[in-house]
């Protein structure tokens, strides 16, 4: 049995400890914030927080974080919403919608480490994540905007 | 430092791994090294040819990179190198803490790693080798003359750097790795093992480099 941490709650799961851990969070616990999208951590729509670094999901074997404090999409506006998600609504960031949780996840990261990036920073952070859509200069404003909320 | 200079070589199948860890727990360092003298300059020079060969391959120099923290890629099926797709930046720290961390996407496991394309993981967590030990874009006498040089390897002597290796194979380290990446990616020449004994060899003749 591995126990963990999901968005504050502790949870248990005794499936394979091959199995990534977004297979266990979409699957086994209901939690579809995160998304599939490549399987090899090179689009960053899996993307959540382990115990504080954003990390791709998919890669993450289940059976190597007994312990870890995980933190989805849903566990990050869970009280109020996060200034990125904020952010995120004022400028409408969103096209399509399916990789918006991973980019939210990474960017409160970088602005977790980093309250107040340059453009460049962001670039380097935010540019494992993909959007088919192209709403890469709203994701840089709405971090811009979120830098000075926080 | 210690812990940087683990990622002496960097970018390969896992099977053999656990073969080597078990080696490795036969085989003390000072017990593998040739009498010192007992090797001759021209045997210490092959031998470090040998051993040059490996540093200098993708897998161990893509991630010896100089200051600009820019890690190298070579994709699997693909001879040419390149920057590190994705913007990476590994950042003065050396394993992305400024702003995207290497363990984003490289896990620390010692599980095999099996899926092209996807980050290679180890048993450590992943970075870059400290900055004084860039290999990338460099000769085989400006690495030979770093890897001897105890200001610039560490702080190691010859038995130190046989240490090093059979220590990174403890801890499913970077190197081991090297002859194991997955996702079909290629190999340095040789072996783990052929390197091991190869780095000792070129220690016992008085770690020789090419003029």
């Amino acid at each position: 049995m591995i126990e963990l941490t999901v968005n504050g709650e502790k949870r248990q799961t005794d499936v394979s400890p091959d199995m990534p851990l977004l297979w266990v969070l979409r699957d086994e616990f209901g939690i579809t914030g995160p998304k599939y999208g490549c399987g090899i951590a090179q689009c960053g729509a899996c993307t959540v927080h382990i115990n504080g670094v954003a990390v791709r999901s998919c890669q993450a074997r289940i059976g190597e974080l007994g312990g870890a404090k995980v933190l989805t999409i849903e566990g990050l506006g869970a009280q109020s919403l996060h200034a990125v998600q904020r952010a995120w609504i004022d400028h409408q960031v969103p096209q399509c919608g399916y990789c918006q949780t991973g980019q939210i996840m990474q960017a409160a990261a970088l602005l977790d480490k980093t309250p107040k990036p340059t453009d460049e920073d962001i670039d380097m952070a935010m540019s494992g994540n993909l959007c088919r859509c192209g709403t890469y200069v709203r994701i840089r404003a709405a971090i811009h905007a979120a830098a000075e909320k926080l | 430092m210690r812990k940087a200079l683990l990622i002496a070589l960097l970018l390969a199948p896992s099977a053999a791994i656990p073969v080597v860890m078990s080696l490795a727990a036969d085989v003390t360092p000072a017990s593998e090294m040739p009498a010192t003298g007992s090797i001759g300059k021209t045997e210490g020079l092959a031998a470090w040819k040998r051993v040059e060969a490996v540093l200098t391959h993708p897998r161990c120099a893509n991630c010896h990179v100089g200051p600009d923290n820019i890690p190298i890629w070579t994709v699997a099926g693909e001879k040419k190198s390149r920057p590190h797709g994705m913007n990476i930046h590994a950042g003065e720290s050396r394993i992305g803490a400024e702003t995207i961390a290497c363990s984003t996407c490289h896990m620390t496991s010692t599980a095999p790693n099996k899926l092209a394309h996807a980050p290679p993981h180890v048993g450590l967590d992943w970075q870059l080798a400290p900055v004084d030990f860039v290999w990338y874009g460099k000769s085989g006498a400006e690495i030979c003359a770093q890897l001897k040089d105890p200001q610039r390897n560490g702080g190691r002597d010859a038995t130190g750097l046989v240490e090093h290796l059979r220590h990174d194979a403890d801890v499913n380290g970077f190197i081991p790795w090297a002859w194991n990446p997955g996702g079909g990616r290629e190999t340095p020449p040789g072996t783990f093992e052929d390197h091991v004994k190869d780095v000792a060899m070129w220690g016992a003749a008085g770690q020789p480099c090419p003029e």
